[in-house]
């Protein structure tokens, strides 16, 4: 049976890890290559790296330090953070990325994102889907001052195969108070392609609801693993007294 | 030695780190007369077939491997796309033809249910077990949209359910492949590995 992936999420800034809160505020969390050592010595299920300012600072991201964090890491890795061409996921794909995760290019390109897919298969591209709520339902949050809504930048996605969401609530972010159960339900609805849910993991309450209340098949986390004593292994078990598939 | 085959596909360095820290010789080439002095062929590769093919193809290597492998007799392990080029034909994103080191097909997953990609870590059911005797958990890291088909099941290695029994591995003579990804499987993969070539020191 397909397990439930537990993921950290390392955010990146250029220097060194950080935490946001609501996409603001970034706080340091310490060394990504260190962080990527612990993680695969707890046999976590995969690894999410994202240089959160790469695309808004128009910078690379550093691909010398992405090898570095890969080196240490036994499961697979996703990463993301300003890609734009082809040549930025062969560049990654080349240091042992598994799969890269895009979002300002997806917004601006839709024809790159089919391109991407076309030449490394739908498996390689997964698609960050940052939405925040309003009265008008969920949208597209994005410094480009581009408005979409979920429902529209979904469908596009779909329609450019892309194969997986990575799917976070701006406004759960960072905060430790629960998902957004209605967004994460809110996709699914939509589309059949694997989704990680990120934002506003706690407590082990939360990975409970998220895991009972949707199909979800993947959960992203970084400050309950930053700010707590739970580890990842805390969260399977507890998903495994609710019966819930997971790798231990 | 083993020859890694560098063929513009995707996950060699991840290969490379596995094989490093099971203290294997191993370089990564195109070149042919590396391949051709190699013990082992490892053809590792994440994309698409039609592209895995002609990459193949640009470097000359889809007769050389295949004299390699089928005529010399060469080990073989092939992994997830790497698994898919030995079969007849493809079907990604379109029909044509593959290595044809084992007869069969690559199909697109069609399922109701189910998420594609079928993607993440998924527990085999053990068909062959020669290459995984010290296999301590039995979880593997899948990600893939399309799936082998053998003509034979004699072919088969290990399967994994999804929707229905999936090809997980096919071992036929000096051939073996996986559709998941032992350098990505933490313990149970290295393991694997190390088995394998162990086996064909």
């Amino acid at each position: 049976m397909l397990k439930v992936r537990i993921i950290p999420v390392l955010s990146f800034n250029g220097f060194g890890l950080v935490k946001t809160k609501k996409f603001s505020n970034p706080r340091m969390v310490g060394n990504p290559v260190q962080a990527a050592r612990v993680y695969n010595s707890r046999g976590v299920d995969e690894l999410v790296f994202v240089d959160i300012f790469a695309s808004s600072q128009k910078r690379k991201i550093n691909l010398k330090l992405v090898a570095d964090v890969i080196k240490e890491c036994y499961m697979p890795v996703a990463i993301g953070g300003g890609i734009e061409t082809i040549e930025d996921i062969n560049n990654l794909l080349k240091i042992g990325a598994d799969k890269v995760i895009i979002k300002t290019k997806a917004l601006l390109d839709t024809k790159f994102i089919e391109e991407a897919v076309a030449f490394f298969g739908s498996q390689c591209i997964s698609i960050a889907i940052d939405a925040y709520a309003t009265t008008e339902g969920y949208k597209i949050f994005n410094k480009l001052n581009i408005e979409i809504s979920l429902e529209d930048f979904v469908n596009q996605m779909i329609s450019c195969k892309v194969g997986e969401f990575v799917v976070t609530s701006v406004d759960n972010d960072g905060m430790m108070d629960g998902f957004d159960i209605d967004l994460i339900k809110q996709v699914i609805q939509l589309t059949n392609i694997p989704i990680i849910a990120t934002g506003g993991g706690g407590g082990m309450e939360h990975y409970n609801e998220l895991f009972s209340q949707t199909k979800v098949q993947a959960v992203g986390s970084a400050s309950i693993f930053h700010f707590t004593q739970f580890t990842p292994l805390d969260i399977k078990n507890e998903l495994k007294s609710i019966g819930i598939p997971v790798r231990i | 030695m083993v020859a890694i085959i560098d063929y513009g596909m995707g996950n060699v360095a991840s290969v490379q780190k596995a094989l490093n820290f099971l203290k294997i010789e191993n370089v990564i080439t195109d070149d042919h007369e590396v391949i051709k002095e190699a013990k082992t062929i490892l053809l590792p590769g994440v994309g698409s077939f039609v592209q895995g093919m002609k990459n193949l193809n640009d470097r000359g290597l889809v007769e050389l491997l295949t004299d390699e492998v089928i005529v010399r007799k060469k080990n073989f392990i092939g992994i997830c796309l790497g698994m898919q080029l030995i079969m007849e034909k493809g079907m990604e994103p379109f029909e044509s033809k593959g290595l044809g080191w084992v007869k069969g097909s690559v199909v697109k997953f069609e399922l109701q249910d189910l998420n594609v990609p079928h993607m993440g870590w998924n527990n085999i059911q053990v068909l062959n077990d020669t290459y995984y005797k010290e296999c301590q958990t039995d979880d593997f890291y899948f990600i893939h949209s399309y799936h082998v088909v053998p003509e034979s099941k004699k072919d088969i290695a290990t399967t994994v359910n999804y929707g229905f029994d999936v090809v997980a591995s096919i071992q036929k003579g000096n051939i073996f492949a996986t559709q998941f990804h032992p350098e990505k499987s933490q313990n149970a993969g290295l393991s694997l590995l190390k088995t394998f070539f162990e086996i064909n020191a």
